[in-house]
């Protein structure tokens, strides 16, 4: 119970066998151990969002979550999200938009976003604005990532969901 | 921020999570981790062992139980903040739902660990390093407090939101141990004490919040909270109902500096307080000044400079008490005003 263990982490589709210690956290196991660095760390304390993932279809946070509980359960980052190696609309829209400066936040908003358009596929502003609220981006003063969402959601923007 | 090493246990049942927890030293459950997980990193807590809830079937569910609703101990706010019927019936609870942390903590995060979370303060809630320039506080382990700058007292204090909202709706909770299970108002799993806010045992797991019927609003449509910095909404219909009102320093995803709930039922009101003491409380006096009067405009007024009464302000969090002490008149105010 205390030393390290086997794990297998299913992310995107794939199966990945990773040796993680107890303390190893979801964020550590994505980024050291299965390389996928698409997920970023930022506070690493469950402040900023850059961590989000989905994980059974709701979003959370990869560094306040630990890998050991996460066998059996299906992962998806943000380099699961592009379909067929194309952006997915709602990726095309941040770019459409200027949704994205210096990008580190961009995985976890992206992540955030897609799990509220799966629940729900046409927000409004208010619902997106809180979904997101637990985000942070320190570049774009977030009208423009709360602008690409809403085209998105409206359909206006980046194809059929 | 690496965590510290300890031994984990993934029981698959409530009776082998109570076993682990009483037989495993220094073994402490863990449910969403929001709370406990960031501690342990910033090293204030620092268990040998973590006994994982979240494959415990029987802390799953909302039901009915003989005039009761009884919200099992694992289900997530997200959930609490989205089910219907609790929706319609306890609104201030769904309201305090919705505005705990960001809405990952409230994905993540369980109604029983909002409940049971560990007391904050400024100088206990900060990593390592920033801690390391000043003598170990008294919560971390230490001798000295430095809010009250003298040795062995803590005044950390509780914020978490949903139980201002439990104690006007006259929660009761479920604890399961290795003498077996009892349940017991929602204010005496509070101790009182910055340092161990909680009466639980070490191998005791709270199981369910057991909400009377009698507190339910009749007939009232809850609406969702969320704007700015202060998040709720009335959720009232002209008999009564209950309101949580929160303010934060950040709207988006922070504790409260304070935060109100009321609950009103024709001439009975209960008014709750966090993020004020030790304990989330009930405002006793204030209560005390409303007892058998009508809510009007008038009374709400001249009743609020009470919310503060008894309450023991200290300067865990960087506002002054003045501000405290203001903001639970005005949030009482508005509050009380949006249930008339």
């Amino acid at each position: 119970m205390g030393g390290r263990r086997i794990l297998t982490l299913n992310v995107n589709g794939d199966d990945y066998e990773v040796v993680c210690a107890p303390n190893t956290t979801l964020l550590e196991a994505l980024r050291e151990k299965a390389f996928l660095t698409g997920t970023k760390r930022g506070c690493d304390l469950g402040a900023c969002g850059a961590c989000t993932v989905i994980v059974d279809g709701q979003a959370i946070l990869a560094c306040l979550s630990l890998a050991a509980d996460m066998e059996e359960r299906t992962i998806r980052t943000i380099e699961g999200i592009s379909e067929g190696g194309d952006l997915s609309p709602l990726q095309q829209a941040f770019v459409d938009h200027g949704a994205l400066q210096c990008g580190f936040c961009s995985p976890g908003f992206i992540m955030s976003a897609t799990e509220l358009l799966a629940e729900n596929p046409h927000p409004e502003r208010a619902e997106i604005q809180r979904r997101l609220a637990g985000n942070l981006c320190r570049c774009t003063g977030y009208v423009k990532i709360v602008e690409a969402v809403e085209a998105v959601a409206q359909g206006t923007d980046g194809g059929s969901r | 921020m690496r965590l510290p090493r300890f031994e984990y246990y993934q029981p698959g049942s409530l009776a082998e999570a109570v076993t682990m927890l009483s037989e495993v030293p220094g073994a402490r459950p863990v449910a969403g981790g929001t709370d406990l997980l960031v501690n342990m990193k910033h090293r204030v807590e620092q268990p040998a062992a973590l006994v994982s809830l979240s494959r415990v079937p029987e802390l799953a569910g909302v039901r009915s139980e003989d005039g009761a609703t009884v919200i099992g101990g694992g289900v997530t706010l997200k959930q609490v903040q989205n089910d219907e019927g609790l929706k319609a019936k306890f609104p201030a609870l769904t309201q305090a739902a919705s505005v705990v942390g960001s809405y990952r903590h409230q994905t993540m995060g369980t109604l029983a660990g909002n409940l049971l979370q560990n007391t904050r303060c400024r100088f206990f809630n900060q990593s390592m390093e920033w801690r390391s320039v000043r003598a170990l506080c008294y919560k971390a382990g230490g001798d000295y407090c430095h809010v009250m700058k003298k040795e062995g007292v803590c005044f950390c204090t509780y914020h978490g939101d949903t139980a201002a909202a439990l104690l006007v709706l006259d929660a009761e909770v479920r604890v399961e141990g290795p003498d077996g299970s009892r349940q017991f108002p929602l204010a005496q799993l509070y101790s009182g004490e910055g340092k161990a806010p909680l009466t639980l045992g070490t191998a005791e797991v709270m199981t369910a919040v057991v909400i009377p019927e009698a507190s339910a609003t009749d007939g009232a449509s809850a609406t969702d909270g969320a704007s700015a910095t202060d998040r709720a909404a009335g959720g009232g219909s002209p008999a009564g109902g209950s309101v949580y009102l929160k303010h934060a320093l950040r709207g988006a995803i922070d504790f409260p500096i304070v935060g109100a709930a009321v609950w009103r039922n024709g001439d009975a009101t209960r008014v709750a307080f966090t993020g004020v003491d030790r304990s989330p409380l009930r405002a006793t006096v204030l209560e005390e000044a409303l007892a058998g009067r009508a809510l009007t405009p008038a009374v709400i007024e001249e009743a609020a400079p009470l919310a503060p009464k008894g309450v023991t302000i200290t300067r865990s969090t960087v506002q002054p008490g003045s501000f405290k002490r203001d903001l639970m008149s005005a949030l009482f105010t508005r509050a009380a005003g949006s249930l008339l």
